[in-house]
Order: C-alpha cells, then structure tokens, then sequence
C-alpha cells in the first residue's frame, strides 16, 4: 500500500487486517510512525515515490498493490509531482515484478462536472481537454494520475480497480470544502438543501479492503459514496454540533452564487485561473454542484454495503475514540 | 521562431505562458525526464511535441532557441547540446555549478555564434527599471550603495525542505540559498558594476535539511558598494531593494509592486520629510491597490520580469539588436556569485 499513512490509508491498512491479509506499508523516509499504533504484522518499507531507487523490492512478494499515494498540499507542481511522477516511478519497478493486480485511489474531482446533469456515475463524462487546465492542481495531478494508471496497466496486461471516492470525512477531517464559504463565524452555505457526496472514511476503506481481495471488481471503477449523500445544511449543523465550534449557518441559494461567480469571472475578474477555487465557475461546480450519487455499482458487482449508517458514522466522527480505533489505527 | 523547452516543471511553467503570448514565437517542442509532466505541458500549452530525451528533441526539432528549465547541475550539458545543436539558449539561474562551466559556454556560443542568456528576470521588474529611468535622465544622482534582501520562508516541507526527497539545489554549494543569489548579485551589478571584492557570512538558524538558511554579504565594487542578504525566518516574504542616489534612494519590493522614493526637493528644509512622506504614503497605496488588482486580474504577477525579459531577447535575436543580458554581464554576475558562495576564498 502507498499512502498508508495518511487519513484513508491508515483506514484501509486496518480493514485489509481485519479482512486476514498482510500489509507492506510504503512510508516516506521520515514520517513517523509511532502514532499509528500498527501491529507488528504491518510491514513498512520507507520510500518516497518521487525519488526512491529500487521501488522494486516493495513488490516482492506481493499480490495487490492497493495505491492511494497522492498530495492535497502544496503547489500544482509538487502535487502534480507526488501525484503522477510518482505514480510512473512506482508502476515502472512493479512492471519488473510478477505483481499484476492494481487497486487505484482516483477521485470525484475527475469528472466534468460542468456537463453532468442529474446523477453523477460511474459513465458520467470526465473533464475533457483543455478544460482540466481551468480546473485545480489536485484535480489535473489526480487525472493524470488515473490517465497514467491505466495507460500502463493496459500495456502490461495487469487487473486494475479505480476507486474514485467523494469526499471522505472521519475523525479530524469533518469540516469540507463543499459546505460552502466560512467568513469568520458565518457559514455561506451555498446550496443548502443540495447533497454531498460524501463517504465516511471507514466505509470507504472497507470499499477499497473488498476491492484488493475480491476478483469480480477486477477490470472496474467504483464510485465511493455511503449512499445519496446528506445534505449540506444537516451535515454543517451535525459538525458544528459535533466539534462545538460555534458558527452562524447563511444560506445561499446555488444558482444565485453561481450566476454571481460567473458574472464577476468574466467581468471583473477577466477570466483570471489564479484566483480563489470558489470565485472560479468550474471550480464552484466541482465543489457545490447540485447532483444525484450513488453507489450502485459497487452494490450491485460487489454486493458492498457500506458498514457504518448515518448515526454511526457521527459517533465515530465525534464521539469519543473507541478502544478499538485507538488498537488498529 | 521556434522555441523548445528543456525541463517543463515549474519555473518552466511561466516560461511557457509568457511564450504562449510573444508574437513571432512557435512553440514547437517540450522535453522532460517524466513522459507525463512533458505530456502534460504540450498539451496544456497546445505545444505539438513532446519529448524524454533533450537531444532527441534537438534533432528532431532544430530550434531556434532553446529555454533549459531543469535543476542546476544539469544546465551545463544540456546547454552545451543545444548550443551544439545551433540553437540560441535561455538558461534559468543559476546558469551553471562554477564558472569554468560557463566559460565553456560563453566560448562555446561565441563561437557558434549564439546567444547565451541567463534569468535575470527581476531586473526587468517595473521597479529597478524605474529606478533606472530616473537615473538615466540625471534625476537620481550617482548610485552609491544598493541593498537587496530576500525574506523567504524556504524551511516549509513541500519545497527545498522536503525531508523525504533531496531537492536538486541542495547540491550547490550553498544549499537552496544559492539558487537566489544570481537574483542578488545581478542586481548588485546592474547599480554598481563588477565587484573588486566581497565578504559573506552564511548562518543556519533553524533545524532542517537545508546547510544554511541565512546569508549576509557586503560587496565593494566599481561604482559603489551592495550589500546583499537572504533570511528564511525573517517574515513575511518579501524581496526588498534598496538604492541609494546622490539625489534620490528608492526603496522597492519586488515579489510586489510597491516602489518609494524619497529625494531632496525645492522648498524649505524642515518640510521635506513631511512632503516625501505624503509621496510615499500615496505611492504605497496606489501600489497595494494595483497589488490587489493583480492578484485578481491575472497575468505574470511576481514574474512580470521574466516576460520583459523574454520579450526583450526575442526582439534582439529577431532584429539582431543588443540583448537586454550580455554576456560579460552574465560572466561578471557569475564571478560575483562564486565570490560569495561559503567555500569560496575570502579577503
């Protein structure tokens, strides 16, 4: 696993050793480890995927590799870096291995959600040329990412699984950027009766778990969402409520702030990419969008049913910790 | 004429958006060392090919200019093939690791008889060539001491900090430093000529993998005397110049755009303080409106100069007019920078 200490991959590296695998944990040089309580069974191979030379013995032995290895920091450059090249050096060793089976963390942000209507699936449209140039640094680093991904495994012949999750909230991470605009204590909540499509990070994780072992997602991608998604104003109150940050929820009807934000990006902002994400008019809709999500497909092919319901997923996220995170993460 | 880059990461970025706009100018290739990020740039800038293999791309293509935008150590050969191969070269600072490397090029080109020309991109800021301006119409008097400092927060850990993978400019002497002093010692050059001699003292005064994250130095020189510096804790950013005149000392921030003045005037004595700080106080506003309004507006920010300069040579290799950087300027600007850099000799 790649990207096994970060908020999803601590998550996925307990529901694989829930499942009964063994892990080989891909960490960088100098990330501590001592918080993450990992049993001795998990293995960790120190290597940064920008750099790192001999990629090829964290293959050995190895029947998947579950990569979830990308940056939501820094400048478009250095995600694009963390994201892709590291992804070329990683797939070039593992093409010198008997390794052939690939799990991909992609991600909701590839799709054109400027051409999507409705419901946002699997065959939904991804964002096209030359428009991914109009979006952000993550989104274009996390396209190329799935763009290379497959290229490669095509040309190896390989068994790969995309994931493309949605927003993941868990513990530590429940405040995101489609809630809006924070200004101070007051929550511009653009769209309030729109819905997320969010999913909880241990649901996800489980997703990700079934999908390294289970051959018939072998050839697929999944969307990854708990369900329809809350909405934006419920999910807002239940983090303010959960966090006791004190807050004043506005709401903002979404075709109004987006006929404002097109306007002002044509007008006064001339059309500027520089900007702040929400002030850009495919950025606003890749984050705030109004559409229908589902999880069919990984229902239907895998029969997955995310473990955790709404309830639950709250006291995880903001109740206190259970003896038993504290034991597997 | 055709223009190919040689590194497309992301100081080749500005290189390339200033291109996408020069008239007269063909973007005809891009080569980098990962096929994606060289991919990735021709298909963002509409560049019809791209290449892993610089002299590949040399051959293929047969530019006219070549821009190297990779990490430092690798310029020189990669300079060299693309003198080699015919082209004009625009190398980004610093230009190469010592000087008996650029030397070779200068020679190099001459005999080609091509261009050679390094980044010097903040001397074409609005400011220094305002500062300029006013000292070519006898305005500001002789230059008799110029003050540059950077205040960079560079210890951060997704840049020349990163613990986990080397960034490449830690192989000059110098560490990450080094890759701002031809900023300093281009400027230091530009006010007051070629140095005689110079001091420096280098520091590190937080933990990181950086060698030194502080620098000081004082330079004598022909026409007058700089003293340059880079800070890393100081904050926040800024990249302060300060020059003073006979008549005039201007004092500009070039990551922004603020540029102050402050100079004798006619009138009563006790009242020019208090006439040059209205002056100042109206220019310091006027600049962080216009600051504002081109962070929100777009365009090259930060690296207006590179565009001029860019545009500059492009005129000059086109018409065959003076190139805004000269080549005994780059030699003499080079000479400076080894003179500072920690394990140069010291008077």
């Amino acid at each position: 696993m790649t990207g096994a200490n970060g908020f999803l991959g601590r998550h996925v590296v307990a529901a694989l050793l829930a499942r009964g695998h063994r892990v080989r944990a891909l960490v960088r040089p100098v990330v501590p480890l001592h918080e993450l309580e990992w049993p001795g069974s998990v293995e960790v191979f120190r290597a940064d995927l920008r750099s790192t030379l001999g990629l090829e013995l964290a293959f050995d032995g190895v029947d998947v590799l579950v990569h979830l290895a990308a940056s939501h920091s820094g400048g478009e450059d250095f995600q694009f870096a963390a994201a892709v090249v590291g992804t070329e050096r990683l797939l070039d060793a593992m093409a010198r291995t008997s390794c052939r089976r690939l799990v991909l963390a992609s991600s909701f942000a590839v799709y054109d959600w400027s051409a999507i209507r409705w419901t946002l699936d699997e065959t939904s449209p991804l964002e096209p040329v030359p428009s991914l140039y109009d979006r952000d640094g993550y989104t274009i680093a996390k396209s190329w990412q799935e763009r290379v991904t497959r290229r490669v495994a095509e040309q190896h012949g390989w068994d790969l699984t995309v994931l493309r999750p949605g927003y993941i909230w868990g513990r530590g991470h429940g405040y995101l950027s489609a809630l809006g605009q924070q200004v101070g204590k007051i929550h511009l909540v653009i769209g309030p009766l729109c819905r997320m499509p969010l999913t909880h990070v241990e649901n996800c994780a489980d997703l990700f778990a079934l999908a390294a072992e289970d051959p018939r997602a072998r050839g697929e991608t999944f969307n990854v969402v708990d369900g329809e998604g809350e909405r934006v104003w419920s999910y807002l109150g239940a983090y303010l409520r959960g966090t006791g940050e004190r807050g004043i929820r506005v709401p903002v009807p979404y075709r109004l702030a987006y006929a404002l934000v097109r306007v002002a990006f044509a007008t006064v902002f001339k059309r500027n990419t520089k900007l702040p994400h929400i002030l850009i008019p495919c950025r606003f809709e890749s984050r705030l969008k109004p559409l229908r999500y589902t999880n069919g497909r990984a229902r239907e092919v895998l029969g997955w049913r995310p473990p955790l319901d709404f309830g639950e997923r709250l006291l995880r996220t903001y109740g206190p910790p259970l003896r038993s995170e504290g034991a597997t993460l | 004429m055709k223009a190919a880059l040689i590194g497309a990461g992301q100081i080749a970025r500005q290189h390339l958006a200033c291109l996408q706009e020069l008239p007269g100018v063909e973007l005809s290739a891009v080569c980098d060392v990962s096929p994606a990020v060289a991919e990735c740039a021709a298909e963002r800038c509409g560049i019809p090919e791209w290449f892993t293999d610089h002299g590949a791309m040399l051959r293929a293509v047969r530019p006219d200019v070549v821009h190297v935008t990779t990490p430092p150590t690798l310029h020189f050969r990669q300079a060299m093939d693309a003198l080699e191969a015919g082209a004009h070269v625009i190398v980004e600072k610093p230009a190469v690791s010592t000087l008996d490397e650029l030397e070779c090029l200068t020679g190099r080109a001459r005999e080609r008889g091509r261009a050679l020309v390094e980044d010097y991109n903040y001397l074409f800021n609005r400011a220094p060539r305002e500062i300029l301006r006013r000292m070519e119409c006898g305005e500001f008097g002789a230059v008799v001491h110029v003050d540059a400092f950077i205040c960079l927060d560079i210890l951060g850990p997704n840049g020349f900090a990163d613990p986990n993978s080397r960034h490449p400019c830690l192989s000059l002497a110098g560490g990450a430093i080094a890759d701002f002093l031809p900023h300093l010692a281009s400027l230091a050059h530009l006010f007051v000529g070629p140095h005689r001699r110079a001091d420096a003292v280098w520091t590190k005064r937080r933990p990181s993998v950086l060698p030194y994250d502080e620098f000081h130095a004082v330079v004598d020189a022909e026409r007058g005397t700089a003293s340059l510096g880079f800070s890393a804790s100081s904050q926040p950013d800024g990249f302060w110049l300060r020059v003073y005149g006979e008549r005039m000392q201007a004092l500009a921030n070039l990551f922004e755009s603020r540029l102050t003045f402050d100079r004798l005037r006619p009138g009563p004595r006790p009242l020019r303080p208090f006439l040059n700080g209205l002056e100042e106080g109206r220019a310091v506003r006027r600049a962080a409106v216009g600051g504002l309004v081109r962070k929100f507006t777009g365009g090259p920010g930060a690296y207006e100069g590179l565009w001029e300069l860019l545009a500059r040579t492009y005129q000059a290799l086109a018409d065959g007019s003076t190139l805004p950087v000269s080549t005994p300027q780059v030699l003499a600007v080079n000479r400076l920078v080894a003179a500072l850099q920690p394990d140069a000799p010291r008077p």
